[in-house]
């Protein structure tokens, strides 16, 4: 064997060191939101007065009196929080970190992972037929739950209620018992996150981990491993850096676990169990479509899909009354055998093939379907980095997402009203040459669920944060237009459901400006 | 004395590439074949793909799905293989896309691609045995986006909107009676793609971010086939292998960094028109045999392609 030639030039060389160069090709992505240690500017000592809304008032549940910060049992807790700061892992120093950005922003963040994560459709059968998830078989094929825009956006609102009426009662024992926190009392203890002259006892850190715990548990059980690992690092953080000793967490966990059946049970009641109908019921729905003379909704999935929860609409809201979701429902839209339906369908057929790069770019920007945290998801993903650049104190910050996303469920629940009192067809089956560059989602087309939400959730947080209030505006008026570009939506679902939303919203701050936090 | 040696086996290899190329001087095709084409030439023409499928596999669940039908994407691509020297060619090619769905109601795709341009280089030549010769080829390709078009409409997207690098070692032993078998692994760094989204879930994970990091691919290519001076006729078999990036889970839609390997079979024929002269007929089969969060594609490929000599 004879080498006939070699490498003559160091061309090729340059050119495999090029392409190794790639493999430094930096790929890094940032994972989460940028959420750095909070210092609260106010303690917010009157919260313990803000006004309920699901709890009767925070002598609901008793914290018994703290020892003294003198006694025995005290002193041994300090002395054992300072053995474990004198061997900090590294894990520990990690979660400290990450915990010091406060309970509720990363709870939120944990929050729209576990929704994202649950967020698929149920596979057809063979048979061509859909089974339903199933709370008590939750890690079956199909998982439970499937977490579509409705269940989310009632998800959201629970827990983050829950954590804002926890938290309340938190609030009127913290200031009843005025126990410092553990770096205050002992100098020999670091503060290795950012400690207030908020009391101690019971610690909120461990309210939070308790209550949302508990809640997640009933809503994402597939979860279940994950929540209870990073509520029980939540507690350990608040006691390895000095915010809390054990019998604060003690009694913040013991409340925070005392308050979350009271939602429970009121999630078991609220009407959710029964929102996937039932086939007489789809059916009725369409017959009086027909009944009205208008062309009736029906699933273009293959096979046909039943419509996505049809009795949400019933479902309890929390701001407004039954009455008052009929006495919102607008008006019905454009019969299907109108000229205006007919110019509206033709409409979304030039828009969709018209489309710019920039238009394309918000049907993507906003398209939040299956495997995504949900347009209730998104708001909140916007809400996060106004809560975080408030510097507000955890009850506060929980006030914020209570307010927003309990504006989203009663969103969720009028505008499922609305579709399924009119059972409307999407455009793609008035005109089925009508292509979609999103996802179609399976339930009836007026009015639109994103401008809905976007409308509402815009309201709220205009009333939050004023100086965004042009952003939200703006951020609404896209995701609601993304949907005809989309191809899935006319514009009167959009125009009406935006109107709706903000009228949806508006109850949620006339609430706001009267519970006494102003 | 070094001079002397070089020259003369610069001569015996040109002898050996004359003779190998005697009467079909427009071989060099792709960027992983052992062929080259030689100094001043300059292959290039249109090749058009067909490629369908309509199973699919879901992570490693294989399935229909009535609200896709099948896939199809039709792809024209113009290419081009320049002879720099015997020893350096210079590949390029651009492909312009289109996709549809047989059923439901999703839109397809339509647009140019992603450039890809190779350097391809003659490294070594070894008399292996008295019956046949060993090449050695390398190549390195960049490829880049043409267009700015969407990776987020998978199945329906027109490409995965990354930037890649490639490093390629071929290895072809030609017997002297025509016959050849032939190796080729690569190795591609793909660059972060961004979406026209803040959020996505993949792997397990929620990424508060509109940039997708991109696993490396490894892919190798094995065949066997016979040289002809009019006909080049090899099966090959070849193998991706995504080295990270999530499954399709279930009912989900497929996301532009998942784990999308396959194994397909191929059957190519080129043939070297006699007249016109310098005009050379590409036909291919593929098929996928095994995959993951790809599709069972049944790809045909016809190409016309024709030389000129500077």
């Amino acid at each position: 064997m004879r080498v006939r030639s070699r490498i003559r030039s160091p061309f090729a060389l340059v050119l495999l060191t090029t392409a190794l160069a790639g493999a430094a090709c930096n790929q890094d992505v940032r994972q989460l939101e940028d959420l750095p240690p909070n210092t609260p500017a106010s303690g917010d000592a009157t919260a313990g007065t803000w006004r309920m809304i699901v709890l009767t008032g925070p002598t609901q549940f008793a914290v018994p009196a703290p020892a003294d910060v003198s006694s025995a049992a005290y002193r041994a807790e300090l002395d054992s929080i300072k053995a474990a700061q004198a061997g900090l892992t590294d894990t520990q120093r990690e979660f400290i970190q990450y915990w010091s950005a406060g309970g509720v922003q990363r709870w939120n963040q944990i929050l729209r992972e576990l929704v994202a994560r649950a967020d698929l459709p149920p596979a057809p059968r063979d048979n061509g037929t859909y089974p339903a998830p199933d709370a008590e078989n939750p890690f079956a094929d199909p998982q439970f739950p499937f977490s579509n825009p409705p269940y989310a956006a009632r998800a959201y609102s629970y827990v983050s209620l829950a954590q804002f009426e926890a938290l309340k009662v938190a609030w009127h024992y913290k200031y009843l018992y005025n126990r410092p926190s553990p770096s205050r009392v002992d100098g020999g203890i670091q503060a290795l996150m950012p400690i207030t002259d908020l009391p101690a006892y019971p610690s909120e850190d461990a309210v939070l981990s308790g209550v949302t715990a508990e809640l997640l548990k009933l809503l994402f059980p597939t979860s279940v491993e994950e929540i209870t690992r990073k509520a029980a690092e939540q507690r350990d953080a608040a006691l390895l850096s000095g915010k809390a000793t054990a019998s604060d967490i003690a009694a913040g966990l013991a409340l925070g676990k005392a308050v979350a059946p009271v939602f429970a049970a009121r999630a078991a009641a609220d009407g959710m169990r029964t929102a996937g109908g039932t086939p007489a019921l789809w059916q009725g729905m369409a017959n009086a479509a027909t009944a009205r003379g208008e062309t009736p909704w029906k699933s273009l999935e293959d096979p046909p899909r039943p419509p996505m929860l049809p009795a949400f609409g019933h479902v309890r809201a929390w701001m407004m009354t039954p009455t008052d979701i009929v006495n919102e429902r607008p008006p019905a839209p454009p019969s299907t055998s109108s000229s205006q339906m007919q110019q509206e369908t033709a409409e979304v057929k030039n828009a969709v093939e018209n489309l710019t790069r920039d238009q394309l770019a918000i049907v993507y920007k906003w398209a939040d379907g299956v495997n995504t945290l949900t347009p209730p998801g998104h708001w909140n993903d916007i809400a996060a980095e106004y809560v975080r650049d408030a510097h507000w104190s955890e009850v506060r910050s929980a006030r914020a997402y209570a307010l927003l996303n309990m504006a989203l469920h009663d969103a969720a629940v009028g505008c499922w009203d609305v579709k399924f009192t009119y059972f409307n067809p999407r455009p793609s089956q008035l005109d089925p040459s009508i292509r979609t560059v999103t996802g179609l989602p399976n339930f009836p087309s007026y009015t639109s669920g994103h401008s809905t939400f976007s409308a509402s959730a815009a309201t709220v947080l205009s009333y939050l944060f004023p100086s965004g209030g042009s952003y939200f505006e703006a951020e609404k008026d896209e995701a609601a237009i993304s949907r005809l570009y989309g191809g899935i939506h006319y514009r009167a679902d959009i125009e009406v459901g935006k109107d709706h939303g903000k009228r949806i919203g508006g109850y949620t701050v006339k609430f706001a400006r009267e519970d006494g936090a102003d | 004395m070094v001079q002397v040696v070089r020259a003369r086996l610069r001569a015996k290899s040109l002898l050996a590439l004359v003779l190998a190329v005697s009467g079909a001087p427009a071989r060099a095709q792709t960027i992983e074949d052992g062929l080259m084409m030689p100094r001043n030439n300059l292959c290039t023409g249109f090749l058009y793909t067909h490629d369908r499928w309509e199973k699919y596999w879901e992570g490693s669940l294989k399935r229909i799905n009535g609200n896709i039908g099948t896939i199809t994407t039709e792809t024209l691509s113009w290419m081009g293989n320049y002879g720099v020297t015997d020893r350096l060619n210079v590949i390029a090619m651009v492909p312009y896309v289109k996709t549809s769905a047989s059923q439901g109601v999703l839109h397809g795709m339509k647009g140019f691609q992603d450039i890809t341009v190779a350097a391809k280089y003659h490294l070594l030549e070894t008399d292996f045995t008295k019956h046949g010769t060993l090449r050695t080829i390398v190549v390195a390709t960049a490829g880049a986006p043409l267009t700015d078009y969407t990776p987020d409409f998978m199945p329906l997207s027109i490409g995965s909107a990354s930037n890649s690098l490639s490093g390629r070692l071929t290895l072809t032993f030609h017997a002297r009676k025509g016959w050849f078998i032939h190796g080729s692994g690569g190795y591609t760094w793909r660059g972060k793609v961004t979406l026209d989204r803040e959020a996505y879930f993949t792997e397990n994970r929620l990424f508060l971010s509109d940039e997708v990091a991109m696993p490396d691919v490894f892919s190798y290519t094995l065949s066997a086939g016979y040289l002809m001076p009019r006909l080049h006729v090899p099966i090959s078999f070849s193998q991706q292998i995504t080295r990270g990036g999530g499954d399709i889970r279930r009912q989900d839609m497929p996301f532009v960094s998942n784990r999308m390997n396959f194994q397909k079979v191929e059957a190519l024929a080129m043939y070297y028109l006699p007249n016109p002269k310098n005009l050379s007929v590409r036909v291919a089969g593929t098929y996928a045999v095994n995959g993951r969060n790809v599709g069972q594609s049944t790809t045909i490929t016809a190409g016309l392609l024709y030389t000129f000599h500077f």
